[in-house]
């Protein structure tokens, strides 16, 4: 039965998520019953993260066919490459449904679906059921920010929709391109990764093709310049939809690279790499300037979070496996700590019906649980050691340094970055004197304590003990990374500097 | 011979668009659009007796049988137009300005 | 293996441990009824006091180990390991460590128990001893890391306690903008710190990134990427050991409670760069040019740090601009390769300047937190144990003989001299002049003379036991410590560094006898000359003097802070404020904007196409219909 725990983990939102919203149910019920899909979901993916062996191919694989004249399959599967971002997609909806009650039944039915979907893009191995499910993605998205968002939510729902399906509809295109090109070459037709990757493509249309997928999901991500969706869509979004988003959807974006656009555009994509790489420092510094400008809590931790995303996808451009490992533990390290991050910030929208930080001071008096649980979150974010944080930034920038000095250097800024806008937030919210919003706060209560608790114990164990997660990640990291530089061995740019003392060693 | 009646046909469709384009009595536009299906009709028979095929009889039945359900529809859009405005004058409604 | 010992991990652990029993008992008990002052503070210092015994036991088994292979090891788990970098969660305790491990525990032991009489009375009792064991563990782990990753657990542990510490009392803006700045201050250290990781372990790392390894693999750096990891883990060192440019957040970082100045900014943390210079001699050995760099910055630090210290009237701030201005001896002395006199250094400074932080402690707590030294004077009648104690601090401060800093100090700059760095000596020695004046125009200000404030002095009387008991173990500390390294001239054998030499790359140079001399008698004598002038000025009771031209610049900092301010705060925030006001709507997002616009445009253009009026319509499909007609007839000749 285990065997098709994938199917199941895709399906089982999807259909709860379409009954909760065709049943006429009570929202308490649909909460109820939102809340025990994701926890079995959560079961299932700590089962199949615990079953996982290490391999660095892909095990749980599903597949059957499915539009057989075009060699389109339906195959699922997980390696190591995806293991983490489905580990992460497990973990945290349950958290919503526990946290935010004043939802209607139609919410909890969308964040069913943008699960089920979700967990469809992360396993599918087919890149036309991958183009399927990334395309589901988006409706759940598009229905909470414009039924439920805030005040400029028509505005902000439309820019990310509209934003976001210019950039899959390219995606579309070049995937024709792509299962043409694979007709050509080897007389069938295939969209499987695996085959895919075989694919020689080079020339013009080629580069055209992988602009058009790195457009996609570059704007998922968001890479800078096209992060420009993102502060208005994470602010007017219901805050457990901003969740969703940081912590999952922009995740599937970076993650999409690493399986879709690396192995079939090696040539490209080691061509591209520095302008790339320097679009994620350069969005990474970008967003963490503006992020110092927010009033709104919440604006700040959107360009904080599109300021970290820069860094993640760096981690993925540099090609080498301690970067690329950092990335994909990074997902969720940086999944948990935003993501609580954001959490905590709709309670206390809830709890103060403001997210201004000027109107707010001196909570860590009134709430020390609540400002004890936040600080741990926000020193992961900033990656203090001891903390998942560290893990994830310490690799990403010490394989960027290996990739290129000065984009290692530049990189290596996010440590003051992010400590000036969140340092100077934490002042200004949880300490100074209180002021009259924030003295009726209240301290988290023991259902939001032990909802948060074993999150924030996650966050410190992968900090302390991340070589159970790494160890699952590393050989399929190594695996594709070696499979990169077969192919493209002499674009790899490589410093001068510290490839001077590594020749030195070799003699 | 055909030529005749083709001839005919394209006679009767260009007074049929002709009425469509310059009359603003909505019965009387309907009137020509049916004339022009008429016209259509005329060049499937003459087709279907050149050809000696019962092909053209079969697409006349069929756009006769059309030509009466449409007739049923549009007369109920005309009367509900007249209820609504008390004329029948197309230029009246023009809702679809840009 | 004879080296593994199981039982390194644990020193840390248990002031770790207790910061999470302290913390979870704080916390839980935040809004209802505090658990009792004394709980907190026994198992506050439970902790420490264990660690410091761990850590003699410690000593003492690597005493009894041969010289050349003194050292033992604990690799509690692997940390993390990614293609050829593999990090272990691993301990090292070697001669230099060990040096390090003991005092750190014991004046960290000290220090706590002296806050148990500091701090009684406080609302937030359990949470500063929670922070303070947090601190103690952080360091050592830092001190006891096997490699340079793990030491930068603790390097950046200890920037977080120092940061909660700082603005401890957090309901006032200034305490929690002086936390802030130290925590940004010493990010952009660490930012050197883990670019010279970077840098290192791609150079050579790969056979092992611990200090054993990379010392065995140092012959292989070449000399261009020794320069720049040095000078990049120099950069780290500066931020955490308040170097310049990097000083200005350890004055601010007074703000905290008078034992946390005392214990992290002063005794153990702001030391962490020297130790982590001399953990890294291995490479700064290869490496004059950077090390000429330290100790240059070293050097013009410690005279720029006392030129400021003269004029400062705030006793903490005085003692603050001593402990940077020391801190760039230490440098100086690990910059002209002589790693055990500035090891050594670290280890007198912590005696000394701990006594005369807690002293100071114990006068401010007399008078009610009132820290103007100008509104002190005559305490001491009131107060001999704390005047007595802080006397023998100053004496070690200043340098006096046989005093411990006099024979710590006295290394460093007979190194520099006897290296050929003159001009390192030279400024040197003119520091070791103005050190004593400052550190005397406090002790007289503040204890000599007519009471300033009548109505403070009156309630002024020594401490409780409790906090005079560790003034008094420090003061003998001050006294004797320097003993431990008697130099040759003094029929000592250099015990400490001996001691120290198996962990460290060095070479003692050697001048005649009578140039070491000679130096000794010029520093004596600038010394004394520097306390008399004190005493002549402040002895008999002077008045705030109203400071102009230099002076005024001087006690305002050269606006050091002002400058930094300006140049690097606002221009921060005010590009914030341009990215998102103006950049981002106007130029980022220009993209959308100009799409939207182009289809806004585009439907205004057919716009006139939509008349309304059915016929035209019908006119529109004739149109098309015979332009389609015409291509189909055409196509079809």
């Amino acid at each position: 039965m285990f065997q098709y725990v994938l199917s199941v983990m895709i399906f089982m939102p999807l259909l709860a998520g379409l009954f909760v919203l065709a049943a006429p149910i009570s929202k308490g019920i649909a909460r109820l019953a939102g809340f025990i899909v994701t926890g079995i979901i959560l079961l299932l993916g700590i089962e199949l993260f615990l079953g996982f062996s290490g391999s660095a191919g892909m095990e749980y694989v599903e597949s059957r066919v499915w539009i057989e004249s075009l060699g389109v399959n339906y195959s699922l599967g997980v390696d190591g490459i995806s293991l983490l971002v489905l580990f992460t997609c497990a973990l945290l909806f349950p958290l919503i449904f526990v946290v935010f009650s004043t939802r209607t039944k139609g919410f909890y039915a969308n964040l069913l679906i943008c699960q089920g979907a979700m967990i469809g893009a992360i396993c599918a191995t087919d890149l036309v059921l991958f183009y399927i499910f990334w395309e589901i993605m988006l409706l759940p998205i598009f229905f909470m920010i414009g039924l439920y968002g805030g005040p400029g939510r028509l505005a902000a729902t439309l820019k990310i929709t509209l934003y976001t399906i210019a950039g899959s509809l390219l995606m579309l295109a070049a995937l024709v391109y792509v299962g043409v090109a694979y007709h050509t070459q080897f007389g069938e037709w295939s969209f499987n990764i695996v085959q895919l990757a075989k694919l020689n493509l080079s020339g013009g249309y080629a580069v055209l093709a992988f602009v058009m997928f790195m457009l996609a999901f570059a704007i998922k991500i968001p890479l800078f310049p096209f992060h420009t969706w993102l502060p208005d869509a994470y602010t007017e979004a219901p805050t457990s939809t901003t969740f969703v988003l940081s912590a999952i959807m922009a995740k599937i974006g970076v993650y999409a690279v690493i399986r879709f656009v690396i192995p079939v555009f090696e040539i490209e994509f080691a061509r591209f790499a520095i302008l790339l790489s320097l679009a994620g420092v350069v969005g990474m510094m970008y967003c963490g300037l503006a992020a110092i400008a927010q009033k709104d809590i919440k604006r700040m931790l959107a360009f904080s979070s599109a300021s970290h995303m820069g860094v993640i996808a760096l981690g993925v451009f540099c090609m080498n496996v301690q970067a690329l490992t950092g990335s994909l533990f990074q997902i969720v390290a940086h999944a948990t700590s935003t993501g609580v991050l954001f959490l905590f910030v709709g309670l206390m929208e809830e709890k103060m019906q403001t997210r201004n930080i000027t109107d707010l001071g001196g909570i860590a008096y009134r709430a020390p649980i609540f400002a004890t649980f936040f600080a741990i979150a926000m020193l992961a974010s900033v990656g203090l050691p001891g903390t998942s944080g560290f893990i994830g930034e310490f690799l990403i920038i010490l394989g960027a340094v290996k990739f290129n000095a000065f984009i290692g250097i530049l990189s290596g800024t996010t440590l003051i970055i992010g400590v000036c806008y969140m340092l100077w937030m934490f002042q200004r919210v949880f300490f100074e004197k209180p002021k009259e919003l924030t003295e009726k706060f209240t301290d988290l209560n023991m259902t939001e304590v032990l909802t948060f608790l074993p999150v924030i114990l996650l966050i410190i164990f992968m900090g302390i003990f991340p070589q159970p997660f790494l160890k699952k990640i590393e050989p399929a990291a190594q695996k594709h990374i070696a499979e990169f530089s077969t192919v493209a061995p002499t674009v790899i740019v490589d410093t001068t500097v510290p490839s001077e003392g590594l020749n030195h060693q070799k003699n | 011979m055909i030529q005749n009646y083709l001839i005919l046909s394209v006679i009767l469709f260009c007074i049929g668009i002709l009425g469509v384009v310059s009359r603003r009595n909505v019965l009387i536009v309907f009137m020509s659009i049916e004339l022009m299906l008429n016209a259509a009709n005329l060049a499937f028979i003459a087709f279907s007796r050149f050809h000696e095929s019962m092909d053209g009889h079969v697409l006349a039945l069929m756009v006769m049988a059309v030509a009466a359900a449409e007739a049923a529809l549009a007369l109920a859009v005309v009367i509900l137009l007249h209820k609504h405005k008390g004329k029948l004058d197309t230029d009246v409604f023009s809702l679809l300005k840009g | 293996m004879e080296h593994t010992v199981s039982y390194l991990g644990l020193i840390p652990l248990f002031p770790l441990l207790g910061a999470l029993i302290l913390g979870v008992m704080h916390i839980s008990t935040c809004t209802g009824k505090p658990f009792s002052e004394k709980l907190y503070g026994v198992l506050g210092c439970i902790g420490p006091v264990i660690s410091f015994i761990y850590a003699l036991i410690v000593y003492f088994q690597l005493k009894g180990m041969p010289a050349d292979s003194r050292f033992l090891i604990h690799d509690a788990f692997t940390w993390f390991s990614v293609g050829d970098l593999h990090i272990t969660m691993g301990f090292l305790a070697d001669p230099l460590s060990s040096l390090m491990l003991v005092f750190v525990t014991f004046i960290g032991s000290l220090i706590h128990i002296y806050s148990v009489g500091y701090m009684s009375g406080d609302e937030n009792f359990g949470k500063f001893f929670s922070y303070m064991n947090l601190f103690l563990g952080s360091m050592l782990i830092l001190v006891l890391g096997s490699g340079p990753v793990v030491m930068f657990v603790g390097w950046e542990g200890v920037g977080l306690c120092s940061y909660l510490l700082i603005s401890f009392y957090c309901k006032d803006t200034d305490n929690v903008l002086a936390g802030n700045k130290a925590f940004i201050v010493n990010r952009i250290g660490d930012l050197g710190f883990v670019l010279g990781m970077a840098f290192l372990f791609w150079a050579i790392g790969a056979s092992g990134f611990d200090y054993l390894s990379l010392r065995e693999n140092s012959h292989l750096l070449t000399p261009g990427i020794g320069l720049v990891v040095c000078l990049l883990l120099f950069v780290g060192a500066c931020g955490k050991s308040a170097q310049i440019p990097l000083y200005v957040w350890l004055p601010d970082a007074m703000a905290g409670p008078t034992p946390v100045s005392a214990l992290i900014h002063a005794a153990t943390m702001v030391t962490a760069g020297v130790y982590m210079v001399a953990r890294f001699s291995f490479i700064y050995a290869h490496v004059p040019v950077a090390g000429a760099v330290v100790a240059w910055i070293g050097i013009l630090t410690a005279l720029l740090a006392a030129i400021f210290g003269m004029f400062q009237h705030d006793i903490k701030k005085i003692l603050a601009y001593s402990t940077v201005s020391q801190l760039g001896y230490m440098f100086a002395g690990v910059g002209v390769a002589a790693y055990s006199a500035g090891i050594f250094h670290v280890f007198t400074h912590a005696f000394f300047k701990a006594l005369l932080f807690l002293g100071a402690g114990s006068v401010i707590y007399a008078l009610h937190h009132q820290q103007n030294i100008w509104k002190m004077g005559g305490l001491k009648e009131k107060m001999p144990k704390t005047y007595w104690s802080m006397l023998i601090g100053a004496l070690a401060l200043a340098g006096f003989p046989p005093f411990s800093g006099f024979f710590s100090k006295d290394e460093i700059l007979f190194s520099a001299l006897a290296s050929g760095h003159t001009g390192i000596w030279f400024i040197g020695v003119a520091v070791a002049g103005i050190t004593a004046y400052y550190t005397f125009r406090l002790i007289f200000v503040v204890f000599h003379g007519q009471p300033r404030d009548k109505k403070a002095f009156d309630h002024a009387e020594d401490a409780p036991a409790v906090m005079t008991i560790p003034l008094m173990v420090l003061a003998f500390g001050a006294l004797c410590a320097g003993f431990l390294n008697l130099p040759g001239i003094f029929g000592g054998n250099l015990n400490v560094s001996h001691w120290l030499a198996p962990s460290l790359v060095e070479h003692h140079p050697h001048t005649s006898l009578t140039v070491e001399l000679l130096a000794m008698a010029l520093t004596i004598a600038i010394i004394v000359t520097g306390i008399v002038i004190a005493y002549k000025k402040f002895a008999s009771g002077a008045e705030e003097p109203e400071y102009t031209g230099f002076a005024k610049f001087a006690y305002n900092k050269f606006y050091v802070d002002e400058l930094y301010n300006t140049v690097f705060v606002q221009p921060y925030k005010a590009i914030g404020s341009v990215i998102w006001k103006s950049l981002e709507p106007n130029v980022t997002d220009i993209h959308v904007k100009v799409s939207s616009w182009l289809y806004r445009k585009a439907g205004t253009g057919f716009k006139i196409f939509q008349v309304g009026y059915v016929r035209v319509y019908a006119v529109y499909m004739v149109i098309g219909l015979s332009i389609i007609s015409l291509l189909l007839s055409q196509s079809l000749n």
